[in-house]
């Protein structure tokens, strides 16, 4: 391995740390990049067995399903240049700038996504979100900077109190904000217009993985009939097929430290839940606005 | 000179469609179907395409795209350019196509795709792909009408709401074999279900014209809904004539199938919204009339032409090219439209 584990793992935080703004799939891909450039591997296959392993590295310090998703798509396309290629040094040359060009694409992605969203929040609207979200900062950013009035409640979202920081966020930019608990969402539903949540990882179902109190929420909202609005990268679409709440691997549910230190996961608090796609209204990705059941047909292009 | 003179006579005729289009469905004339304004749109969009003085499929989307602003049609004539485009370059369609995740991963540069070069076929393709555009306009009706013997069976009672060509062809053609019922809800105010009971009846249908206010009362004698619309959007719901959302509620309620006849260009990428904005108002006369002035001073009338139908009231889409389910009409978009083209 040129680069040992503990200074990939480095690198890493230091580029979450550098950057708070940036999703922690970015920084991951980023990582690899960086992987990528230093490898001194000879062959195609050792170069992905070393990827792989260096994508575990980073699962392990960070276990969303958005690192595991961005370090399966950057594998993917690995994958997809080396067959383009047949010499080694000039396919690394093409991966690099490819890379490159890779992640200044993703970085546009939140603005895409915000351009889209910010039509459907009406003048005088009620938004309920949950935790903190930066691409749902951003969408409310794109629709205050439009001059559009609303006032957003935001689930505390325990256990990390996610939402205080959102509701802080908001407040630097004048919108009146109001912070609920968890379990006023059902009481507040009456009071909102729409839902608008992010997402950690979109599923193949076209369902959402997102912190835990987000099914909770769809379901109320499905009860009230108020549009459930999902706003998400396309690199956090994921090849999972979830049937239920079981079905999400463990290794995504709980924190990385957790699973490492803890004998007993039953005892565990999960920190992600899922949400089924009948629950959703639509999907806003920079892919496009799409319905849940078109989310299975852009997972079928990219892995075609 | 000619050149000059075919240009104003052509902003002229441009003029003159949009103020008719604007005036045309505001209820005074008689509503104008929406076949013959899809035609018309075409025709003046091809006429543009020969005529304008352009050199680049680039300049000549620009032009479409300045005179398309309020026309739903010029975003299939943009979708048929690229096409050409794409065509006449050598590469394949699929290349070009929407975004995708696959594309973000091997594309090789920040794709603002070029059309600069110029190609002297690519006119006539154009033109020539325009004019299939309007052929497969023209026949969509016949089209639709001829699945209609396999979703009719004999001794059915079958609703409708408003007048509907699309429908009534429909239902005429099925009447040649089968022997069925038909309840037209008069839809008021305009109350055009008047004159599709008559045109039904001449047919030899049998057909009972109720009140709006009947429709809950008589669903459950109901097997089907047939239903015309203005717009398909684009997460599968309707942008129909008033009165459709309490058709579709009442037979929702009746576990009825709905059925949507509803040709190929009538789709529509605009997602619902603001769904209480993009109603189109007309004159309340209809529904209280200025002799009752007292009254109009202290009452607030509206008379809304369109009402939106949520997707999942929906049972079936039936289009010229067959019936499809309301999930599946983003599929359908994608393949006629290009996202790009989404916001003219």
């Amino acid at each position: 391995m040129v680069l040992p584990e503990d200074e990939l793992v480095e690198y890493f935080r230091a580029q979450m740390r550098k950057d708070p703004d940036m999703a922690s799939a970015v920084a991951a891909i980023r990582t690899l990049l960086e992987f990528l450039k230093r490898d001194k591997g000879e062959t195609i296959l050792g170069l992905r067995e070393n990827l792989t392993w260096a994508t575990d590295c980073l699962t392990g310090v960070d276990s969303s399903v958005a690192v595991s998703s961005g370090g399966e798509l950057f594998l993917r396309f690995i994958s997809l240049t080396s067959l383009e290629h047949q010499d080694l040094s000039r396919c690394k040359k093409v991966m690099e700038e490819r890379g490159e060009l890779f992640l200044e694409k993703i970085s546009m992605s939140r603005t895409k996504v915000a351009k889209l969203c910010h039509t459907f929040i009406k003048d005088g609207a009620k938004i309920l979100t949950h935790s903190y979200s930066r691409v749902v900062l951003r969408v409310l950013e794109k629709a205050a900077a439009e001059k559009k009035r609303f006032s957003v409640y935001v689930t505390e979202s325990q256990p990390d109190s996610a939402g205080r920081q959102m509701a802080e966020a908001l407040r630097k930019l004048n919108v009146p904000v109001t912070v609920v608990l968890d379990a006023a969402v059902g009481y507040v539903l009456e009071k909102v217009d729409l839902v608008i949540v992010g997402a950690e990882g979109v599923v193949e179902s076209g369902g959402i993985i997102n912190k835990i109190g987000t099914y909770q929420m769809a379901v109320c909202s499905k009860a009230h009939n108020k549009p459930f609005y999902v706003v998400a990268e396309s690199f956090k679409f994921v090849r999972l097929y979830p049937l239920n709440q079981q079905d999400v691997p463990d290794k995504f549910k709980y924190k990385a430290d957790t699973l490492k230190t803890v004998q007993n996961l039953s005892e565990e608090h999960p920190i992600i839940d899922y949400t089924p796609p009948s629950l959703i209204t639509l999907l806003f990705t920079d892919l496009g606005v799409l319905t849940p059941s078109a989310v299975s047909d852009e997972l079928i292009k990219l892995y075609l | 000179m000619p050149g000059p003179d075919k240009e104003t006579d052509l902003t002229e005729r441009i003029e003159a469609f949009l103020s008719d289009l604007k005036r045309g469905g505001s209820g005074t004339g008689p509503l104008r179907g929406s076949a013959e304004t899809a035609r018309e749109t075409t025709a003046l969009l091809r006429r543009i395409t020969a005529q304008a003085r352009w050199s680049s499929a680039g300049d000549l989307m620009e032009i479409i795209r300045k005179e398309g602003r309020r026309m739903t049609a010029a975003q299939r004539v943009l979708k048929i350019i690229r096409e050409e485009y794409a065509r006449s370059r050598g590469s394949s369609e699929e290349a070009d196509q929407q975004e995708s995740l696959h594309k973000l991963l091997t594309s090789g540069g920040l794709s603002e795709e070029n059309f600069r070069q110029h190609f002297a076929a690519l006119k006539a393709n154009v033109i020539e792909a325009i004019n299939e555009l309007l052929t497969e306009l023209e026949g969509t009706t016949d089209n639709i009408a001829m699945q209609a013997l396999e979703h009719i069976h004999s001794n059915e009672v079958i609703m409708t709401i408003g007048r509907s060509r699309t429908v009534e062809a429909f239902l005429k053609d099925a009447a040649r074999k089968r022997k069925f019922h038909v309840i037209v809800a008069e839809c008021a105010p305009f109350c055009q279900g008047h004159e599709m009971a008559t045109s039904l009846s001449k047919a030899g249908i049998e057909t009972t014209v109720i009140a709006d206010a009947a429709i809950f009362a008589v669903m459950s004698r109901v097997n089907k809904v047939i239903i015309g619309t203005q717009t398909v959007l684009a997460n599968g719901g309707l942008r129909a004539v008033n009165g459709t959302h309490t058709l579709a509620l009442a037979a929702k309620h009746h576990s009825t199938p709905l059925i949507v006849c509803a040709p190929m260009f009538k789709l529509s990428p605009q997602f619902p919204n603001e769904e209480d904005t993009f109603h189109k108002f007309v004159s309340p006369h209809e529904v209280l009339p200025f002799t009752e002035g007292e009254i109009l001073s202290k009452v607030n009338v509206h008379c809304p032409v369109f009402d939106y139908v949520p997707p999942e009231l929906i049972t079936l889409f039936i289009s010229n090219i067959g019936g499809h389910a309301p999930s599946y009409i983003y599929r359908l978009m994608s393949e006629l439209y290009h996202p790009e083209d989404h916001e003219l």
